[in-house]
């Protein structure tokens, strides 16, 4: 894998409260603003996880997936990770599990480019 | 300092996307890097890659690029700027006022950071240039519209800002020709990822054979994905292998010679240059003496981009792409 297609980030998934969070790294050359990044999808040991509760956190900012098309001028460093907040979530500190992540991005000088990727890995909560 | 009497060379830091993104370098050490491996002094950075601040920094953060500049050495020539115009995917453009603060911003940053020419992009509609190019003046920054592939001298594109260029006679605006748009060859080493990613060899044969077909590009890799579907190749390997219709065009390499006398910088883009120093796709040798013979005194930053399908060492990519073009405008 190329460093360009990576998108789960080396922070991995921790616990915060009753939440999940999985770090993001942005696959693109680039920072990008958050209003072309789609979050498509999340899967835990093989079940697809409902997104609606689902928010990004970056330095300090806290967005709903359906905010995040509005955030034209929030910028993501492409050398920082964000992360995925997933409320009401019981896998425990320790425990193993595997994750895979969509997200898509659309560069926004390049009118209609939209790149899909996937990536799985097994990540242990800490 | 003297007046340089030929083009200059230098590197952006694009080449180094690899290493930039694993982390194996923050800015600081990226750019002594460079310099410690005498791969400058001249340097472009792209703003959205290597600043976290931008496309508004601060007094401070500024500050502190001016004093790495000055242990390092380097000397900033070119700062990439992007022209963001489709910032909500899927719905209407960002609205003009919008897109003409958003290159104020990145222009006000660039002379910030101490760079005295950015580079722009064609996703700026060309009437707009009207409103930019007099805070450009102001600011005394140059700015360069990057002449990408698929677009090259002849492109509608390129005519229609000639056009405005003419009109506005501005001397702020020019040319930032791309030498991926007039590429002899898709490179080898962009298909041998292909390869290694577990395309096809038909797959591999089909790319080649749309290629240098005298279509638009997207056409070609409209073909493309039809015809591999059909095939019954994986999206996967359709997507590794169709990466040459989206970085590479085949137009004709001497018409860089209707550009010359607008060029202000120049993007050397190259994919792989081998220990005798010879470039597998563009042929550097046909293009860099148009630029020399025709008084070009601009810098050529070296851009490898082969870190977009492969983790071939970036550094001594650009030192061999920087000795191959001092033997050729040498000779």
């Amino acid at each position: 894998m190329l460093p360009v297609e990576r998108i789960i980030g080396e922070e991995g998934l921790s616990r915060s409260g009753n939440a999940l969070r999985l770090a993001m790294r942005l696959p693109w050359y680039r920072s990008l603003p958050f209003s072309t990044v789609e979050v498509a999808g999340v899967e835990i040991d093989g079940a697809a996880i409902d997104l609606a509760d689902a928010r990004v956190e970056y330095e300090g900012h806290s967005w709903s997936l359906a905010e995040l098309g509005e955030q034209i001028d929030a910028f993501w460093f492409v050398r920082d990770s964000a992360f995925l907040a997933l409320p009401g979530r019981s896998e425990a500190v320790g425990s193993e599990h595997a994750v895979t992540l969509l997200l898509h991005v659309s560069p926004p000088y390049i009118p209609g480019m939209k790149r899909a990727n996937r990536q799985s890995a097994t990540l242990r909560v800490n | 300092m003297t007046e340089p009497t030929g083009p200059q060379i230098g590197v952006t830091l694009y080449s180094f996307t690899n290493e930039w993104l694993s982390r194996r370098f923050d800015l600081d050490g990226l750019m002594h890097e460079v310099a410690n491996r005498g791969l400058g002094p001249n340097i472009e950075i792209i703003g959205f890659q290597n600043f976290k601040e931008f496309p508004d920094v601060s007094d401070g953060f500024a500050e502190g690029f001016k004093q790495l500049v000055a242990q390092t050495g380097l000397n900033p020539v070119s700062l990439a700027i992007n022209s963001d115009r489709f910032l909500r995917p899927g719905q209407q453009p960002v609205e003009d006022d919008f897109l003409v603060e958003y290159h104020k911003r990145q222009l006000r940053s660039a002379k910030k950071l101490g760079f005295s020419l950015v580079r722009y992009q064609f996703a700026l509609p060309v009437h707009l240039l009207a409103d930019i190019a007099p805070y450009a003046e102001e600011l005394g920054v140059r700015m360069g519209v990057e002449v990408h592939a698929p677009m090259w001298a002849g492109h509608p594109a390129v005519l229609a800002y000639r056009e405005m260029y003419d009109k506005l006679d501005s001397p702020v605006l020019g040319w930032i020709p791309d030498f991926g748009g007039t590429a002899t060859r898709i490179p080898p080493s962009l298909l041998d990822a292909a390869r290694a990613a577990g395309a096809k060899e038909s797959l591999i044969t089909l790319v080649q054979q749309i290629w240098p077909e005298p279509v638009p590009s997207h056409e070609k890799a409209a073909k493309l994905f039809e015809h591999a579907r059909r095939d019954g190749h994986e999206p996967a390997h359709i997507q590794a292998a169709a990466l040459a219709f989206f970085i590479l065009a085949n137009n004709d390499p001497k018409s860089w010679a209707e550009m010359v006398d607008r060029t202000i910088h120049i993007h050397g883009k190259f994919y792989g240059v081998s220990e005798d120093l010879v470039e597998e796709a563009v042929p550097y040798d046909v293009i860099l003496p148009l630029f020399r013979d025709g008084g070009f005194t601009g810098t050529i930053v070296s851009e490898w981009e082969g870190h977009a399908y492969c983790e071939a060492d970036a550094f001594e990519q650009v030192r061999r792409h920087q000795a191959m073009c001092r033997k050729i405008l040498a000779g």
